[in-house]
């Protein structure tokens, strides 16, 4: 009776449930595995590519530029560039920050105060295209990307004002984007409050 | 990102900020509906999107962007009036759309039997030559872009208002207001660094230049 049984059972067994289709075996669940690794993949290429969040030039540009990524759609809602963090910051380590937004055909805060014989750390970024900011006599181009904050390094031994052009053709009014930094000696600096700071334009 | 910087108190000039879903939005409005919620404002705005009063802007093809974002500004404050915040209250998101796509469609061509203010003349010849060198060239020595970069009918910018069929004393109200800070919703400070930096004859002048019909009509920004 056993004997009859074994090779009744065995049929079954290689025709219906063969091992590499059964639902925990190894073989399916690793090729599953992949199959969705490899679907996930190409899904997130495909968003990269097409549906991407901000106006960088790549979706991977993006997912590679480290922590200086911002959008440029939000700026006045969140982040460093909202309107009151605009202009010069003192910094506890005796440096000053000029954080600016470069956008159709601005760049704000036009004129900044900033004190002689201490490091800039100039902070910038785009509202919409591709800006540069020229600073004329330290011979320093600084392009504003939209989704990046583009930082560089200044610093000023001259008491003087420095004009800063925009030298990336942007539009119908690029010629007439300019903005300037004016030197002061660091105890003028002092005195000076940040509403001062940030509008010396002369009417 | 800047984590070691102390913070100032955050000022957000304006709670719209121009994504794409805000565009679809803002642009997605019902005309129909929006005659009909927009009978109430014929009484200030006119019947034909052109006020009798000059300081109340005329609204008649009105790019919709700009009303809806001027609607939500009145609603949260963040632009004060008087008259306006109410009646901004009282308006959805989806309201605000309707009546934006109503004046939007209006048309601005002049009618005699209309009781509008537009256009009216200039109060000094010499303006003309003033308004109309900034408007096409702006003055680069200043830092000032053209106006016509942002408002037409050369460039546009997103919620820039059209300018050619506004009335003078709104205009130069808005102007001042800017320079002043008194109405600080512009985005990332666009008009108050402008502004600011315009001197009385120069504001006078482009208030009257636009107000006298003088600029060239924008064609309809495309899409939108």
């Amino acid at each position: 009776m056993e004997r009859e049984k074994v090779p009744v059972s065995n049929s079954t067994f290689s025709a219906a449930t063969r091992p590499e289709e059964r639902p925990g075996g190894t073989g399916s669940s690793a090729r599953r595995v992949i199959r969705v690794i490899l679907l996930s993949l190409t899904l997130t290429c495909v968003w990269l590519t097409v549906r991407f969040p901000y106006e960088a030039e790549s979706g991977l540009e993006y997912l590679l530029s480290g922590p200086n990524r911002i959008n440029p759609q939000t700026l006045h809602l969140r982040g460093e560039f909202v309107e009151s963090n605009l202009g010069p910051a003192e910094e506890p380590d005796g440096g000053v920050t000029v954080r600016m937004i470069a956008e159709q055909y601005l760049f704000v805060p036009q004129c900044v105060v900033v004190p002689t014989g201490v490091p800039l750390r100039v902070r910038i970024t785009s509202a919409d295209v591709v800006h540069k900011l020229t600073v004329s006599d330290a011979g320093d181009e600084v392009k504003a990307v939209p989704g990046y904050v583009v930082e560089t390094h200044l610093r000023f031994e001259r008491a003087g004002e420095y004009p800063m052009p925009c030298h990336e053709f942007c539009g119908p009014g690029h010629y007439a984007m300019r903005s300037k930094l004016i030197a002061v000696p660091p105890e003028q600096f002092r005195n000076l409050s940040q509403q001062a700071r940030m509008n010396c334009v002369s009417r | 990102m800047g984590s070691d910087v102390a913070e100032p108190p955050v000022r957000i000039p304006s709670n719209v900020a121009w994504t794409a879903r805000t565009i679809a939005m803002a642009s997605s409005g019902d005309a129909l509906r929006g005659l009909l919620i927009g009978r109430r404002c014929d009484r200030c705005h006119g019947r034909e999107g052109f006020s009798s009063s000059p300081s109340v802007p005329n609204l008649a093809g009105m790019d919709r962007l700009v009303v809806w974002k001027q609607l939500d500004d009145f609603r949260s404050g963040k632009r004060s009036s008087p008259v306006m915040q109410p009646i901004a209250n009282s308006l959805s998101l989806e309201d605000s759309a309707d009546v934006a796509a109503y004046y939007w469609m209006m048309p601005i061509a002049p009618d005699p039997q209309d009781d509008r203010a537009f256009p009216q003349s200039l109060s000094d010849p010499k303006h003309e030559a003033v308004a109309g060198r900034l408007i096409t060239a702006g003055d680069g020595n200043r830092g000032l872009p053209p106006c016509q970069a942002c408002h037409g009918p050369v460039g546009f910018v997103t919620g820039a208002p059209s300018l050619a069929t506004q009335n003078a004393t709104y205009l130069l109200e808005q102007i001042e207001g800017f320079a002043s800070g008194r109405r600080a919703n512009d985005i990332n400070l666009r008009m108050r660094s402008i502004a600011v930096q315009l001197t009385d004859e120069e504001r006078h002048a482009l208030a009257e230049f636009y107000g006298a019909g003088l600029a060239e009509p924008n064609a309809r920004p495309a899409g939108r």
